[in-house]
């Protein structure tokens, strides 16, 4: 269920560079001649052909003729976000009967298909979206198409094969979290962060309890509601005309009924966050684990994104949002406090022999309140609560003196100098395009990212800082080997934060 | 298919190197990679008898840390400034290095990239980093019941021979690696000798013959020492590794085909039936869709030594481990015993070579796999043969294929976890 992100398809883009992250104390040289990408105008970056068909169905398309292949990706507006109270894991469970049939293509028999052709096919669900994709021989186009507009219609999920699919999902969710004891922490330190039932605080795969109670009629009524053409992205890359491709959408997808009672894009119901009261100290998980042999920290600030501003806990200067100006530049204050060798926290904390890893973490194409993390494996003979000091001193130096001109244009330039290598995959383009189209999120935030993100300046940055670390809801988190020595009882509070800084 | 499918390769040679190349100048995007034999076997032997195990691997990360007149950050914002993935990995018998860039990027990717090769710098601060960043990563790779698998299966499988060691050593081998000790496995490794390199995207034969001196003429002459032959993959198990986790990992494996041998295709054909990728195969079929017994399950053709060792992974939950084992002992009996069905061989077929276009469709994983096709010594033309080859496997030649293959009393099983039924 990975979340195939504009920040996850650049990250494996540049994975070389990425994995080599770390570095020494000799100063950062200055940035050479601008990079193929700067260079560049603003040009959109795949020049996708956008439209919508009479039952509302977007439709975004790529042309390419590098190969004969073709990709489909339908996206739904809906992911584990929309989970229904007491049952999370229903769109995850969903995605797995979706296999199950429909009323032209019977049990099992869709990817069976698709493999016949030569094709590979599955499907993910994230927290904002579920998507169904197919690669494929130019030719065989319509053929997935017809079977994928066919289970948007109408899937059959027969009765007698949910519960061996229920016992899938459950090996799924031992494969990738009860038997992994660093996926159990990051769920429960969700879950402290945002609350246990919040639409942000629950796994994406489900609760097992929850899991165990999905009902068929719990997946046909998420399917109706929220598989609605009108709440689906339909992208498509690859080396077909856009006649011909349009002649095949009508013809298959311009057959499934509108539903008038269905979802559409950009409006989702999500909850805003469950605040604690003002003088309540943030929320902190300790846990130690016999199957851990490294310890792991990390601290995580709830944040406004591009689709959604934030509350805060206390009374602020200005209102008690924080809003969605701040996105953009803190994708740059990620780069610049934890992006790797060179990096605030890296020399700080790294450099200095503290810990073996450390970085941050932050999203802003995701649909509702993001989150801005910091993280830190220590090595073995570092107390936590001296990471933990080191940690927030360097926080504390971003909000008192502000983050530098030349960190952030050496920040950006990083983070825009591989744009034009997701041409080099056929499935990034439909994948970024499906992913923030159904996310609420315009065309341009992904045509037109390198630009947003060059337009970011150091003032911006530093005020993204102060807003988040200065009032936004926190929590922290140690897992920690059994018998280690116990943290500290708080995180330590930041200058900023005690001072009231305006933002 | 449309078209039959056709993947020109063109042979390029300067300064004694040879490089395959797939040209396509569609996108300004050229990925390199070229690769040794060895890898972890090449552990320098120590004058008291011991093995620095893992100082290869050590020595494959430390090469982009530092080299030439540029520190270790210098050196990632080089090729970060230009979005350079340059990287260098070493495993059980090979090492390799790899880079994409953009084709304004390449004379930069070219010059970094020879540094790391030539010049690396193992600065006291590096060195003491990586370790650091290795060790924790060898503890780690023990915490969950997949990784415990992983190294019981090579250990049980090749015991007393260098590939059966953890590719990076354990924590207390890496712990107790000197500098000159990662310098040795990396003189041994890295060298004109035995080099092997592909190419794909948009770059001409004129160019990469340009580049190719430019890349690799500061390595010293000679190859790689020899690594001893690979024994047989020894029968044991199952083998136990008690893990506190709620699911068993499960991995089985059995010696398989030479990758001369001309029963090649007929084998792959074989093995997607009855364990290849998607729903397709008959162990996912009875494994997962029949019994729900895990979220997945597939076998496959893993190439060490020049032959590909048949090898397999599921899990599933303690209490089912008995009863997944035995599903997966008779899938694999019965396709011993009859062999694969027409219709599915004529499935099986399509796939492999209607999706061979899908795998060539982006210019790093072209290069790895031109790079695969010259490490088993296969001819250019091979790729492009491929589908014809594959569409001559009769019915009959798939079943004596799987009859002689598949040898389900010969399964070696590691399960790591808290298992009942075995």
């Amino acid at each position: 269920m990975p979340r195939l992100t504009r920040r996850e398809t650049l990250r494996t883009a540049t994975l070389g560079a990425a994995a080599a992250a770390t570095g020494l104390p000799n100063g950062a040289a200055e940035p050479r001649a601008a990079s193929a990408a700067e260079a560049m105008p603003d040009q959109p970056l795949f020049g996708a052909q956008l439209w919508q068909l009479p039952n509302g169905l977007r439709v975004a398309f790529v042309e390419s003729r590098r190969a004969p292949v073709v990709a489909q990706y339908l996206f739904y507006g809906a992911g584990a976000g929309e989970d229904p109270p007491g049952r999370s894991g229903t769109a995850h469970f969903l995605e797995h009967m979706m296999f199950k049939g429909s009323r032209r293509v019977a049990t099992g028999a869709f990817s069976l298909a698709v493999a016949r052709e030569g094709g590979n096919d599955n499907a993910f669900t994230s927290r904002d979206v579920t998507a169904y994709h197919q690669h494929v021989e130019a030719s065989r186009l319509q053929l997935v198409a017809s079977m994928e507009a066919d289970r948007m219609a109408a899937p059959l999920i027969p009765p007698e094969t949910v519960e061996p699919e229920r016992l899938v999902v459950l090996e799924e969710r031992r494969l990738r979290t009860d038997s992994n004891p660093r996926a159990r922490f990051r769920e429960a330190f969700d879950a402290a962060l945002w609350g246990p039932q919040h639409w942000h605080g629950r796994p994406v795969i489900g609760w097992e309890d929850e899991i165990r109670a999905i009902t068929r009629d719990d997946l046909l009524a998420f399917h109706a509601r929220w598989y609605a053409p009108a709440n689906a992205v339909l992208a498509i890359a690859g080396d077909v005309r856009e006649g011909e491709l349009r002649r095949i959408v009508e013809a298959e997808y311009g057959a499934v009924p509108a539903r008038p009672e269905g979802a559409s894009l950009g409006r989702r119901d999500r909850a805003a966050p469950v605040l604690r009261p003002a003088d309540a100290p943030p929320a902190r998980l300790v846990r130690h684990d016999p199957g851990v042999r490294e310890a792991a920290h990390i601290r995580s600030w709830m944040a406004p994104s591009l689709t959604a501003t934030l509350p805060t806990p206390g009374p602020m200067p200005g209102g008690g949002t924080l809003g969605s100006e701040h996105a953009y530049p803190l994708e740059v204050l990620a780069k610049v406090l934890g992006g790797g060798q060179g990096s605030r926290l890296h020399r700080a904390l790294v450099e200095t022999g503290l810990v073996v890893a450390a970085g941050a973490s932050y999203d802003s194409d995701v649909v509702g309140a993001g989150e801005f993390g910091l993280y830190a494996t220590p090595q073995r003979d570092t107390p936590p609560a001296r990471l933990e000091q080191e940690m927030a001193a360097t926080v504390d130096r971003v909000l008192q003196d502000g983050v530098t001109e030349a960190e952030v244009a050496r920040g950006i330039r990083q983070l825009t100098a591989g744009a034009l290598l997701a041409l080099d995959s056929l499935g990034a383009a439909p994948r970024m395009i499906g992913d923030a189209l159904a996310s609420g999120l315009p065309i341009e935030a992904v045509e037109h990212w390198p630009a947003r993100l060059r337009a970011v300046t150091a003032g911006q940055v530093t005020a993204a800082a102060r807003a988040v670390f200065g009032h936004a809801q926190d929590a922290s988190g140690w897992l920690l080997p059994e018998g280690a020595a116990a943290p500290p009882e708080r995180a330590p509070g930041l200058a900023a934060a005690r001072a009231g800084q305006p933002i | 298919m449309s078209a039959p499918f056709r993947f020109p390769i063109q042979v390029v040679e300067a300064g004694g190197i040879s490089a395959w190349l797939f040209e396509d100048h569609s996108v300004p995007v050229v990925s390199l990679a070229w690769g040794w034999p060895g890898g972890s076997p090449l552990d320098p032997p120590l004058a008291d008898g011991r093995v620095a195990v893992g100082a290869t691997r050590l020595g494959a990360a430390l090469l982009t840390e530092g080299a030439g007149d540029l520190g270790a950050t210098a050196f990632a914002d080089a090729l970060r400034d230009e979005a350079i993935a340059l990287s260098f990995s070493c495993d059980r018998d090979g090492f390799d290095g790899s880079f994409r860039a953009l084709s304004p990027a390449l004379p930069e990717a070219v010059r970094l990239a020879r540094l790391a090769m030539t010049a690396p710098r193992f600065d006291a601060e590096a060195v003491a980093r990586v370790r650091a960043r290795a060790m924790a990563g060898a503890r780690q790779s023990l915490e969950t019941p997949s990784g415990q698998a992983a190294r019981a299966f090579w250990a049980e499988g090749f015991p007393g021979h260098p590939a059966g060691r953890p590719v990076g050593g354990t924590a207390e081998d890496i712990a107790a690696l000197s500098v000159d000790q990662i310098r040795e496995a990396l003189s041994r490794q890295v060298r004109r000798g035995g080099l092997l390199v592909a190419a794909a995207g948009a770059i001409d034969a004129r160019a990469l013959a340009a580049l190719l001196p430019a890349l690799f003429d500061g390595l010293p002459a000679g190859a790689p020492p020899e690594t001893p032959p690979l024994p047989p993959l020894r029968r044991f198990g199952p083998e136990v590794i008690q893990v506190p986790a709620p699911q068993s990992t499960v991995i089985f494996g059995q010696e398989g085909i030479a990758v001369d041998d001309p029963d090649w295709e007929a084998a792959q054909v074989v093995m997607r039936v009855l364990a290849g990728g998607g729903f397709a195969s008959r162990l996912m079929q009875a494994v997962r869709v029949q019994r729900g017994l895990a979220y997945g399950i597939g076998a496959g053709m893993q190439v060490l030594y020049g032959r590909a060792l048949l090898v397999g992974q599921v899990a599933t939950a303690n209490p089912r481990v008995g009863e997944t084992l035995s599903v997966t002992r008779e899938e694999w009996a019965r396709m011993a015993k009859e062999g694969p069905n027409a219709d599915e061989l004529a499935d099986a077929v399509a796939y492999l070579t209607g999706s061979l276009p899908l795998q060539l469709a982006e210019t790093r994983p072209i290069a790895a796999t031109l790079l695969a096709q010259r490490r088993n010594g296969r001819d250019p033309e091979w790729l492009s043969g491929r589908s014809a080859r594959l569409e001559a496997v009769t019915l009959d030649k798939a079943r004596a294929v799987a009859a002689r293959l598949l040898k389900p009393d010969a399964l070696s099983v590691v399960v790591a976890g808290q298992p009942e039924g075995i």
